[in-house]
């Protein structure tokens, strides 16, 4: 791999926000002051992460390393392309949602706490992102898990605690198997360590290796929602709408995805999982709750938990992605990660932004809403489309990718899955557009409540990366490239475009 | 002063500020908080540069009145003694918080003040005795002052909780002392270097495992082991605040410090029943504790099973005797201490502001309270072993442990245990946060104030950051726990 | 039979320390409870006393005539602090006693037990 340079950026990319959420913790009782403090620390951290893309472009790895925390393991960060490129996902994000959260909890009580468990969060998922190895990705894992809960629970009342218990159970229950995993294979292979592909290549027991497996991917899977470990997600959807869209664009399950895409590309490796073939096990399982989500969310009716079953059918997307170990799927799993991060951030903003405008929540209620919010529904739109897999846009992309991906591996059963998908996609998104667009408004198409811009102008936004990232993907320069360099990495091919 | 002539000082001080302690604080009894505080402190002082004299050695040694050992009595300061820091340390943080406590410590503080510090004197001198006689001294020293310092309690309860607990707690010190004749009976010297030396010669192996026995069910008790823990959650809910804290954190331990003591003392002799035993009741106490602890309503009493549990992962990192997991356990000794500490001192400021017992009483009370309602829940975030929080380390080493010793079956019990405990810290972070007030004392409550408030944010600080020092304390202790290994494994065939 | 007579004293020390135990556990009276301890302390010290013991040994006192064999005077250190530690704990135990029967009016634990309701 690329040279390795000593650099404090990895570890300042998680301290501003942590170092932030500290100060608002301590002095934010001032709207002014919380307000400058998430800001200055989401932009900060923006700048941070974006300044070492030139060089990871260019092949450096940067990392810093801690000092030992367990005897042989050390607390320690390396930017390499894949963690980079989910860094780079989860900071963006990051500014756009703490400017949406500042103009949607104006009013609330509990912003000090709020926006510095918010801010605590952004710490870790960058944490989890640079890790150099598991035992560093895991301690930002709990950490994510624990600093999550205050902002589920925000609002309070029955239905927060019920959805709290239910979301740590799983989380926690899915931490300590990720644990089990990794003290077996600290114990058969010695190592921990992220930066290579495929630590457990010289392990010759079976049984321990299919425990490891499941273990870890039973763990990460939890967060990353795939059925039927999915149930924590909908119920916490009574979290306010910031929370829902960090917990299912940037943060939580992205935090699952990756680890899983960890597991497959550096723990096994590619060789060994083709070897002992349980990504097929995976890959099916991925693919069913692909299309099992999708159709349960025909049937919602609520906005909210149409867009929590559609996150957990595009998340299955990576893990399916990852699991058919060709090159361009790797491609597809992994800028599937930023292209559903965007979308489904809009759709959430947009939700969020038609409940304080309107009122409205349920989807029979959106009649009209079009010319009511045109800036949110516009977005609304074009993230939708994505998701279709509308060419220009995003999720076109991913589709192109994994589908080729599928032909390669001799899997051609999965396009079929993808066209599946695709029609279930549009079923349930092009009756909203329809009802948005098409029909006269109803009762709550008509009442006058503002939306601040600070929460229509983050929205739009998020709309027009979708838009970016689809067309203007393989533009040089652009973290496409990462995404291409990390599975270049990931195959052992060197200098070979997929 | 050379560095082995300040060993003594690390117990005499606190024992003879303790005995001057009523007489000079009869004219002014506010000079008595500060006396005892400095003591504790300086106590601590000497006990760091003990440790970091100790450098690459394994033991400093000391022979009281120039006798050398195995005649005289020899004090030996080796690396499981460093937890005199975290006695000493815990101890001044508890004096710290009892400061603004002057109504429920009993008539005169002064009294008080000088029980803290014999206690420490005791908990000191255990540490660091290298004779069994001086150790059975030094238990007795600590075990009465702890009977009485429950007895301080300003509720009816306190003086039968106090007697329930001295019962118990005089009979497994009768079974030491039996234990001790047993011993040089058979050996003729109770120098413990000596004892272990002369004890597989001596030839009596019914004479030994009946000693063994005795010794270990004695500590067994102090440790509160599952099943043995009957009188710890009775003692340790009804004793005031900082008592409670210093009982669940340290005087607990001094339980599992005998055990350690005893299998470097018995050796072969003790393996592997010993060993088992450990083991089985130590996975027992994990689950049973924390089991308990989840359908507990008063949160001492909570707090009190937690215990329990934590000192079953310390058996079973004993009775597991890897290297790793011994190194474990011995870590997890000081750490739960620090951690405990902290969680038992928050939940008293939350108990002694609103004088209420049960977790549903004490809803809402995070927001009236939010630094002491903040460090017990990050607190009981840290008891679970959260990492980086120090007790992630010794279920680490633990868990490793069980890997090496080929019984996988008991990383779901580690596992478990810790996913239990993070049960009940979210029923307490819940009920105070989460929650709104039902009680008109939790709505009228205010924060405590700083000199309360500071000894919680600097242990549970601690607790939640020490973790990061895992690899050094392991490394530190790494020798004693290659001694126990090597004590308890000498002839082939044993584990 | 024989074995029994050649360690009498370590027969007669197990005993009294069971009876010391059984009147612990048995009895309700806290009073008996700790007289029952006290019978137990004192089987241990006699124990301890006779361990050191050597048949037709001198009494360990140092006069001019001391003979080859003499008891040894370790165990009577030992067993000295002990009486001393035993006695510091009986009078806890009986102070807290008192102050039980001032609160409580009995000093039955089955008594005290059920007031607590635990």
């Amino acid at each position: 791999m690329g040279a390795e340079l000593f650099d404090l950026r990895p570890a300042l990319a998680p301290l501003v926000s942590a170092v932030c959420a500290g100060l608002v913790m301590l002095v934010g009782y001032r709207p002014g002051w919380r307000a400058a403090l998430a800001i200055a620390a989401a932009v900060l951290k923006f700048g941070i992460v974006w300044s070492m893309l030139p060089g990871a472009l260019a092949g450096t790895v940067y990392a810093i390393s801690f000092g030992e925390i367990l005897p042989g393991l050390a607390l320690a960060f390396r930017v390499d392309a894949l963690g980079l490129f989910f860094a780079l996902v989860s900071s963006t994000l990051w500014v756009a949602a703490t400017v949406y959260a500042l103009a949607y909890m104006r009013g609330h009580p509990g912003q000090q706490r709020f926006f510095g468990f918010f801010s605590l969060c952004v710490s870790t998922t960058v944490g989890i992102a640079f890790a150099e190895n598991l035992l560093t990705l895991f301690v930002f894992y709990e950490l994510l898990t624990v600093c999550t809960y205050p902002l589920l629970m925000h609002d309070g009342g029955l239905k927060a605690r019920r959805a709290g218990r239910r979301y740590l159970v799983y989380t926690l229950t899915g931490g300590a198997l990720i644990l089990a995993g990794m003290l077996m294979i600290w114990h058969l292979a010695g190592t921990l360590s992220l930066a290579d592909t495929g630590i457990l290549g010289g392990i010759d027991d079976p049984v321990a290796l299919a425990t490891i497996f499941v273990l870890l991917a039973v763990g990460f899977g939890v967060k990353a929602a795939i059925m039927p470990l999915h149930a924590w997600l909908p119920a916490a959807m009574v979290a306010p709408v910031p929370v829902s869209a960090l917990l299912h664009a940037v943060a939580v399950v992205k935090a699952g995805a990756f680890g899983l895409l960890r597991l497959i590309y550096n723990v096994f490796g590619v060789d060994l999982m083709r070897e002992l073939g349980y990504a097929d096990v995976l890959g099916a399982i991925a693919a069913a709750t692909i299309v099992l989500a999708s159709v349960i969310a025909l049937r919602q009716h609520k906005l909210k938990a149409l867009l929590a079953w559609s996150t957990i059918s595009q998340l299955s997307y990576i893990v399916l992605a990852a699991c058919l170990l060709t090159p361009a799927a790797a491609l597809a799993a992994i800028i599937h990660l930023a292209n559903q991060a965007f979308a489904k951030i809009t759709l959430f903003f947009a939700a969020g932004a038609i409940e304080r405008g309107t009122g409205a929540t349920r989807i029979d209620e959106l009649d009209g809403i079009g010319y009511r919010l045109p800036m949110v529904m516009v977005a609304f739109t074009i993230a939708s489309l994505s998701f279709i897999g509308v060419p220009l846009l995003a999720g076109f992309i991913t589709k192109w990718y994994l589908s080729l991906g599928a032909l390669e591996a001799g899997a051609g059963f999965y396009v079929w899955v993808m066209a599946v998908s695709t029609l279930l996609n549009a079923a349930y998104w092009l009756p909203i557009l329809y009802r948005a667009w098409f029909r006269r408004p109803g009762r709550y198409g008509t009442t006058a409540r503002p939306v601040s811009l600070l929460m229509r102008v983050p929205t739009l936004i998020c709309a027009l990366y979708v838009v970016i990232l689809g067309i203007g993907a393989e533009a040089p320069a652009m973290p496409f490239a990462l995404a291409e360099s990390a599975v270049r990495f990931a195959f052992g091919m060197l200098g070979v475009a997929p | 002063m050379n560095g082995p002539d300040l060993l003594p000082l690390v117990f005499m001080l606190p024992l003879v500020v303790a005995a001057l302690l009523p007489a000079l604080a009869l004219k002014r009894p506010e000079l008595s908080w500060a006396l005892a505080l400095t003591a504790a402190l300086v106590t601590a002082g000497v006990a760091a540069v003990l440790t970091a004299t100790l450098g690459e050695s394994l033991a400093l040694r000391y022979p009281v009145g120039g006798w050398a050992a195995p005649l005289g009595i020899e004090l030996v300061f080796d690396r499981l003694s460093a937890i005199t820091i975290v006695f000493s340390g815990v101890t001044a943080l508890a004096l710290v918080f009892s400061r603004t406590l002057a109504g429920g410590l009993g008539p005169r503080p002064a009294l008080f003040h000088a029980l803290v510090l014999v206690n420490l004197g005791g908990l000191n001198g255990f540490a660091v005795a290298g004779d069994l006689f001086n150790l059975f001294v030094f238990m007795e020293l600590l075990s009465v002052s702890a009977y009485a310092l429950v007895a301080a309690g300003r509720g009816s309860g306190s003086a039968l909780a106090a007697l329930k607990y001295l019962l118990p707690g005089a009979v497994s010190s009768l079974l030491v002392l039996f234990s001790i004749g047993v011993v040089f009976a058979l050996t003729g010297s109770l120098n413990m270097a000596d004892v272990a030396e002369r004890l597989g010669p001596a030839g009596a192996p019914a004479a030994t495992a009946l000693a063994v026995a005795l010794f270990a069910s004695g500590f067994m008790i102090k440790a509160a082991l599952f099943p043995l823990h009957f009188w710890l959650p009775d003692a340790h809910s009804a004793a005031p605040g900082p008592v409670s804290a210093l009982l669940s954190a340290l005087v607990v331990k001094v339980g599992v410090i005998g055990l350690i003591r005893g299998q470097l003392l018995f050796g072969e002799a003790a393996a592997p029943a010993l060993s088992q035993v450990l083991m089985l009741l130590g996975a027992v106490a994990i689950v049973a504790g924390a089991v308990a602890a989840t359908v507990q309503s008063e949160l001492k009493r909570l707090l009190a099973y937690s215990t329990v549990s934590n000192v079953g992962y310390i058996a079973l990192g004993l009775g597991l005797a890897t290297t790793a997991s011994v190194a474990g356990s011995l870590v997890h000794v000081g750490y739960h201490g620090v951690t405990k500490a902290g969680v038992f001192l928050a939940a008293a400021a939350l108990i002694e502001r609103t004088g209420l017992h049960d977790i549903e009483d004490l809803r809402g009370l995070g927001h009236r309270m939010p630094w002491s309602a903040a460090a017990i829940s990050a607190g009981m975030v840290a008891l679970a072993g959260v990492p980086p929080s120090a007790a992630f380390v010794g279920k680490w080493q633990i868990a490793l442990g069980a890997l090496e010793a080929q019984q996988p079956v008991l990383i779901a019990v580690i596992l478990g245990g810790a996913l239990l405990a993070l049960g009940y810290g979210i029923r307490v972070i819940n009920a105070l946060f989460f929650r709104s007030p039902t009680h008109a004392r939790v709505v009228a409550a205010r924060e405590a104030p700083p000199s309360t408030v500071l000894p919680l944010v600097v242990l549970v600080g601690l607790a939640l950051s020490a973790g990061l020092t895992g690899a050094l304390m392991i490394d530190f202790v790494g020798p004693v726990a290659t001694a126990i290994v090597g004590a308890i494994a000498e002839t082939p065939g044993g584990r | 039979m024989e074995t029994v007579l050649a360690h009498l004293d370590y027969v007669a020390v197990a005993v009294v320390f069971c009876t010391g135990l059984y009147i612990l556990l048995a009895r309700q009276n806290l009073l008996k409870k700790l007289i029952g301890l006290n019978i137990m302390e004192t089987a241990v010290f006699a124990f301890i006393v006779t361990t050191g013991m050597v048949d037709d040994g001198d009494p360990p006192l140092l006069a001019g005539d001391l003979g080859p064999a003499f008891a040894s005077p370790l165990p009577h250190a030992l067993v000295l602090t002990g009486i001393v530690v035993a006695v510091s704990m009986t009078s806890l135990a009986l102070a807290l006693i008192v102050r039980i029967h001032c609160e409580h009016g009995t000093i039955e634990l089955d008594e005290l037990l059920d007031r607590d309701g635990s």
